[in-house]
């Protein structure tokens, strides 16, 4: 029903699950950021990896669930903080069908399932997103703010504006999934 | 625009008919889909409007602290915790210890440093940089903050007072409350906003005597209510007003006088919350307790049987019940092919190098999704079947029945739409369908369906693919089917039209079949019985889009 989104196959790389990561995008450390499945990173986004919690050993400092979308210019940060006189990085956690619009810069420490993020927005350091909440378009999230489940907000700073209807799971789940079907490369390139 | 589509919940109206959709009054009577519930036992549409609350549970919206509903009251539905709004801008505060003092080697104080920091605590604003050491509140210790910022609230002359006429109008309320109640039990009225019925229903609960909110029974009440008003003793106030006049007035007077900026007078929003004596100072605000949050149960009007019941946990998306309309109906997606022809080419165009500005893109945008009078497009309507069974679906342009029929004739008129006149068949939803797009006939189609197909392939055939009237396209659970809207030179407005949408969906136990959660009959058991039908039909609101203005068509005819 909905007309496909096409890409052209030259920009975009395809890994064995699924993920379509885009050349253009700046994936810092890719070794610390683990992507599980059919999650499109779009071109200009910039995700940094390589800012790692300090210390010998193998940490994940960002990780993505399936479905998710990382849209154009986003900015995906893990968050950062001093504490106890040690500055550290802290790891970023995003659940499953997660959308995140163009140009939003992200720092939050955990995002739920079925979150909608929209376009020009500032999610502040070690902020919680539960399950299906959304972000309104520009809106900014202030550092250490909950946003709970099924809640809608929006505005500067960001604020509880409604609760969304209880069968926002499915929708968004049906959204994100046809959102990657539709994201195909252009047939003329075959 | 993107064109749409709303589905009708009667609950505002009278008849079961709905209003004419260019009246702005009947978008309150149309609601997407999803927002929809379906209550199985009267077997209709229940919107949000009407459906009745019950709060479930209480929570913090930070902190995300499930309260107990015995003590919400005590802390008057407000987080106990730690959990504080600014007043400034409403984010929420976080507790900062003070600086360390300041000896002048920044690297060993801040070794020293530890989690718990220095005391005095205060609060602080990520935001707007508002602390509360601003007001003079600040704390030993970073815990159970709210609960000693409660200790002023409760102390506040305000509320004090509020106490003591809540103590004293109890004797009347505990006396009236065995006539008020009887009162309060007739049935719900159907347009009680939801709103006023979760707050009477707590009421209810929560003070004897005040019965549920009851439009009809209002009038009985208040005259027992002067039936008593003799029986209480005077009222006085432990608050002299007139030092509570004192409190504003000149003081403030003078504040204003010496206003620097705009800023310092605390705005409305500012101090709604607060006593109706506060200081209009921006200074004076004190950081709030965060309001605490709810999950409710929703039941149908009518028969009270609940359409959703949430799950305990305040943060679990899961439900216990959940009966929504999307579940039982199918659901529809409205497309205009020509302005998804005319957005196509504008994308290859652009993917090609050619660059447009956003805003001139979306300026394009709109010009190739407009409706130009004397033209006739056509729309395509998508129907997605939720049941596990086939569905055939029947519609037709709903008429607006009543007096208003001629009046607003003429108005109606300026655009004519075709619909597909034939009954056209869904196929049943099936989970496989998920995974797998192409085994279009796993189910075997109905020959009645074979037939409509034929139809609309042989319009197809004879008038082009867009021009026709019928079935375009049939897959898995979705079939899509093409009106067509003709405009006439002189029409203005927006093309929106109501829509009756019939289906008849086969039943082998009328008690079950209409729940998605039954499981998909086997093919044997559908051709072996003859299957029982039923039949159930929603309104809808289909809104194509506004008609351009002739200017407008110049400028999307050029390029």
């Amino acid at each position: 029903m909905d007309l496909p989104i096409y890409y052209s196959r030259a920009e975009y790389i395809e890994t064995d699950t699924g993920n379509k990561v885009s050349r253009r995008a700046t994936i810092s450390g890719p070794q610390n950021i683990i992507l599980g499945g059919k999650t499109i990173i779009a071109s200009g986004a910039i995700i940094r990896g390589d800012l790692r919690r300090t210390g010998p050993g193998h940490a994940v400092v960002i990780s993505l669930g399936r479905y998710c979308l990382i849209g154009e210019g986003c900015v995906m940060r893990p968050p950062y903080k001093t504490y106890r006189g040690n500055f550290n990085y802290y790891p970023m956690k995003i659940g499953d069908h997660v959308h995140i619009g163009a140009n939003s810069i992200v720092e939050a420490a955990t995002i739920g399932n079925h979150v909608e993020i929209g376009k020009n927005c500032i999610i502040g350091k070690f902020t919680i997103i539960k399950d299906c909440a959304k972000i309104a378009d520009n809106t900014v999230i202030p550092p250490n703010t909950v946003v709970p489940a099924l809640a809608l907000f929006a505005g500067s700073p960001g604020r509880f504006v409604e609760d969304l209807p209880e069968s926002t799971p499915e929708m968004v789940e049906a959204q994100t999934k046809q959102y990657y079907t539709r994201f195909q490369p252009l047939p003329t390139e075959r | 625009m993107a064109p749409k589509i709303e589905y009708y919940c009667p609950c505002l109206a009278e008849s079961p008919h709905p209003p004419p959709p260019h009246l702005p009054s009947s978008s309150y009577s149309f609601h997407p889909l999803h927002n929809l519930f379906f209550c199985e036992e009267c077997d209709a549409v229940r919107c949000n409007r009407c459906v009745l609350l019950e709060v479930s549970g209480y929570y913090c919206p930070n902190c995300l602290f499930e309260v107990p509903s015995a003590s919400v009251r005590a802390e008057k539905n407000r987080c106990a915790r730690n959990c504080f709004m600014c007043p400034n801008c409403r984010n929420t505060l976080t507790v900062v210890p003070s600086d360390p003092p300041d000896n002048g080697d920044m690297r060993t104080s801040a070794v020293v440093t530890t989690a718990l920091g220095e005391p005095p605590f205060f609060l602080y604003c990520n935001h707007c940089r508002w602390d509360s050491a601003e007001v003079d509140i600040t704390f030993e210790k970073p815990t159970g903050l709210a609960a000693q910022l409660q200790k002023f609230e409760d102390s506040a002359p305000e509320s004090l007072e509020f106490e003591r006429l809540k103590e004293h109008f109890e004797p009347f309320l505990r006396a009236s409350s065995s006539s008020a109640l009887p009162s309060a039990t007739p049935a719900h009225h159907v347009h009680a906003n939801p709103i006023t019925a979760a707050a009477s229903s707590a009421l209810a609960r929560d003070i004897p005597g005040v019965g549920k909110y009851n439009p009809l029974a209002r009038s009985r009440i208040g005259r027992d209510k002067h039936a008593h008003r003799h029986e209480l003793p005077d009222y006085k106030a432990r608050v002299e007003i007139a030092s509570a006049a004192a409190l504003s007035g000149e003081a403030d007077v003078e504040f204003l006088k010496h206003l620097e900026s705009i800023e310092e007078v605390a705005s409305l929003e500012q101090r709604w919350t607060n006593s109706w004596a506060t200081s209009l100072r921006e200074s004076d605000l004190k950081p709030l307790r965060i309001p605490l949050q709810s999950k409710k149960s929703k039941r149908c009007p009518s028969c009270r049987h609940i359409l959703i019941k949430p799950e305990q946990k305040a943060q679990s998306v899961r439900f216990k019940i959940k009966l929504v309309a999307a579940n039982y109906l199918p659901a529809i997606a409205v497309t205009l092919p020509h302005a998804q022809a005319a957005l196509e080419m504008m994308k290859r165009s652009s993917t090609l190098g050619k660059s447009t500005s956003a805003a001139a893109a979306a300026e394009e945008q709109q010009a190739a999704g407009a409706l130009i009078p004397g033209h006739s497009y056509p729309f395509h309507l998508a129907f997605t079947n939720p049941l596990y069974d086939p569905i055939q679906i029947r519609l037709a342009k709903a008429v607006p029945q009543g007096e208003i029929v001629d009046a607003e004739k003429a108005r109606r008129s300026t655009f004519h739409i075709q619909l597909p006149s034939a009954a056209f068949p869904v196929a049943a939803y099936a989970e496989a369908w998920e995974y797998d797009d192409d085994e279009e006939d796993m189910f075997g189609l109905d020959d009645d369906g074979m037939e409509v197909d034929a139809r609309g392939k042989k319009s197809k055939d004879g008038r082009g693919k867009s021009r026709s009237v019928g079935i375009v396209e049939r897959r898995a659970n979705v079939t899509v089917v093409s009106g067509e809207v003709l405009i006439p030179k002189d029409a203005r407005g927006e093309v929106k039209f109501n829509m009756l949408v019939s289906y008849t969906y086969r039943s082998d136990d009328p008690e079950t079949v209409d729940d998605a959660e039954a499981g998909t009959p086997s093919r044997s058991q559908a051709t072996s019985r003859a299957p029982e039908m039923k039949n159930f039909s929603f309104y809808t609101v289909v809104d194509l889009g506004t008609i351009a203005h002739r200017e407008e068509t110049r400028l999307s005819v050029e390029p």
